[in-house]
């Protein structure tokens, strides 16, 4: 019975990518090479992540938020960002367009880092005979990750692909994308500093990422304006 | 609160239950969760979906009978002086007591007062009569005989045993037998129980020495008589196995009435805070003195041969430390094998005082049939029906469902969500 708790939990956590894989154009441009491409470079950038963590992070024994801990966690984040860059900018892919390519890499960055942080845990934990309410809400921390990652590419394609952008349109994509790559330190610290319950930093990344997809989304039909499709 | 507990205990003990019953220690957690099930019992909510469903598991397997238990006796002698041309046997004197426990909860069963107090005030006595006896002018004419012995609970079983296996000249040089049991508990009372009739010659000395030795201690000692029935096979006292082998025995406890099967057998209720080492120090002072006082025949002259703050004190110490360690280390027989460390911590201090100690190991045949399993992990989840496990099911396909209507109608078009497994062709990207 409790498996069935798993497969839920599981369906929660992972569903939606499949569900978006399937429903958007993406699936007709056969963009499965694009996937495992950012799947690798996201497994390249955590593992390097991981080592900086290891060599320069001190373990804290009590919970509160370290300012200057948290800020050289930020600094590593920022690996991610160079992660995401060379995946999108670098590597070549055939047969895709721009717009979708963004889509694909954020969806597969997405799914890897899911898969990575979360079905460890949902295998011990979901299946054991206790009942919590941690790996649902984990399942739509995995949800809103997904949101901010697509985000995050969308502007990464606009800043780093696209060469002409209406110029009071820059500052604002920069300014979102500061935000995107933020975003890890100010859970931490709703999470550690505020001692926010878990359900509400949940709660509360549902509903950022839905305000920042929407931003973004602005921004990229502003973008595409002047050039017309 | 204790008492309590041990009137739980003999209900339980006689009873015959068809579901096993476990004992825990209130902590916190226990204690949330207890409120939580009467609150919910109080308002006679049924488990819901999510909140009031408790599983409880103790992942134990089927307990399975005990094949051989068997009974370990320790005994230690102590010689006395033999003069020259004394050829015959000297006389011997013999202190007694049980060291094994029992009750309703084995593994809990550390019984500080029955029978603790015994052991600690008998390896007090070994130690002074030790020293005493170290020095051959302090040496007495008498041998004395230390017995630790097991099976107490269970009709004194292992003391039985024990004497069939003596050889008939030592169990013959036996005057007396002292039995010490549950001496630990404050009070200025003991009883001095005995199967003999109280007008033989034998009690009335050895009571006189005592009842003296006592009203200078500030002790006051009461005999008690109660026949043996032969036919009945239950044994209250130690001496009474003793009395059945013809050896002249008293038990000295502050118990007054004669205890029932698994009655004051060392259950879960006696703790630590049932005695008070001063009052075990104060019968040991009163058992070596009155020895002391028979052994070199000064009955009726107040003598202090353990005075205080003599190098032959009774040493509170020494008799709180082995009180300490007893109390914390449950003593069922059939959960104690051969080499349980506690019996070879008991032959090692007797080894260090007395010349000769034996373990005598006894098989176990009694009409009491145990079981394996004295303790076992208790684990408490706290668990939702199936219910909530369909809801959630429903729920997350219905999200799923919901997801892939909205990215098909908002990246393709609603024609397309209608025919959806007809690959529509590739349209460019629309921001809307």
């Amino acid at each position: 019975m409790t498996l069935f708790h798993f497969f839920n939990c599981a369906a929660l956590t992972f569903g939606p990518h499949f569900v978006y894989y399937t429903a958007t154009p993406l699936s007709e441009y056969d963009a499965l090479r694009t996937c495992w491409k950012a799947a690798l470079v996201y497994l390249g950038t955590t593992l390097v992540k991981l080592v900086c963590l290891a060599t320069f992070l001190q373990v804290s024994e009590n919970d509160n938020f370290d300012v200057s801990q948290e800020s050289l966690k930020a600094v590593i984040n920022l690996l991610d960002v160079l992660g995401l860059y060379i995946a999108l900018t670098q590597l070549t892919y055939r047969n895709i367009s721009q717009n979708h390519k963004f889509q694909a890499v954020g969806l597969c960055w997405a799914f890897s880092d899911s898969l990575l942080h979360r079905l460890a845990p949902l295998w011990v934990g979901a299946r054991g005979l206790e009942f919590t309410w941690d790996y649902l809400l984990q399942g739509l921390e995995s949800n809103a990750n997904l949101v901010f990652t697509i985000s995050f590419t969308a502007l990464g394609s606009l800043m780093w692909l696209r060469k002409s952008k209406p110029k009071f349109i820059v500052p604002l994509i920069y300014i979102a994308a500061a935000v995107l790559i933020t975003m890890p330190s100010i859970i931490n610290y709703l999470r550690q500093g505020l001692s926010w319950d878990f359900s509400k930093v949940v709660a509360f990344e549902l509903l950022a990422s839905l305000c920042l997809a929407l931003l973004t989304w602005q921004l990229f039909i502003a973008c595409q304006r002047p050039i017309g499709q | 609160m204790l008492e309590n507990i041990s009137e739980l205990e003999q209900l339980l003990i006689h009873k015959t239950l068809p579901y096993p019953v476990y004992f825990a220690f209130e902590n916190k957690k226990i204690l949330s969760l207890l409120r939580e099930v009467e609150e919910n019992d109080a308002a006679g909510k049924h488990a819901t979906a999510v909140t009031g469903g408790y599983k409880l598991v103790v992942p134990v397997s089927e307990p399975k009978k005990l094949a051989t238990v068997s009974l370990s006796n320790l005994q230690a002698w102590l010689p006395g002086l033999r003069g020259d041309g004394d050829a015959s046997q000297l006389p011997t004197i013999a202190v007694v007591a049980s060291y094994d426990t029992f009750g309703v909860a084995p593994a809990l069963s550390e019984g500080s007062d029955s029978n603790g107090s015994g052991v600690v005030a008998l390896l007090e006595l070994v130690r002074l009569f030790s020293r005493l006896y170290a020095n051959p002018k302090t040496q007495g004419r008498y041998n004395i005989l230390f017995g630790l012995t097991s099976g107490g609970p269970f009709n004194y079983n292992g003391t039985s045993k024990w004497l069939k296996g003596f050889d008939q000249r030592v169990r013959e040089s036996i005057d007396y037998a002292i039995c010490l049991n549950s001496i630990g508990t404050r009070s200025n009372n003991l009883l001095m129980h005995v199967s003999k009739p109280p007008d033989s010659i034998y009690i009335k000395q050895l009571y006189d020495v005592f009842k003296d030795v006592g009203s200078q201690i500030g002790l006051e000692v009461t005999l008690k008589h109660k026949k043996i029935n032969i036919s009945n096979s239950r044994v209250s006292w130690e001496h009474e196995q003793f009395s059945r082998h013809r050896v002249t025995a008293v038990t000295l406890s502050k118990i007054e009435h004669a205890p029932d099967l698994l009655e004051h057998s060392g259950g879960i209720a006696d703790k630590r805070e049932k005695v008070d080492p001063s009052a075990v120090a104060q019968v040991v002072k009163l058992t070596a003195e009155s020895l002391a006082s028979y052994i070199f025949g000064h009955q009726g002259s107040p003598i202090e041969v353990f005075a205080d703050g003599s190098s032959l004190a009774v040493s509170h110490s020494y008799i709180g430390s082995w009180l300490e360690l007893l109390s914390r280390t449950p003593r069922v027989a059939a959960f104690m094998s051969k080499s349980d460390p506690l019996i070879e911590a008991f032959r090692k201090e007797l080894s260090e005082h007395t010349p000769e100690v034996s373990i005598h190991n006894e098989p176990f045949d009694s009409s009491f049939v145990f079981y394996n399993v004295p303790k076992a992990e208790l684990s408490i989840y706290q668990v939702a029906s199936v219910g909530l496990d369909l809801i959630i099911l429903v729920a997350v396909s219905a999200y799923l469902f919901i997801l892939f209507v909205v990215l098909v109608i908002s990246t393709k078009s609603l024609d397309d969500l209608v025919v959806m497994f007809r690959r529509p062709p590739t349209k460019k990207f629309k921001g809307a």
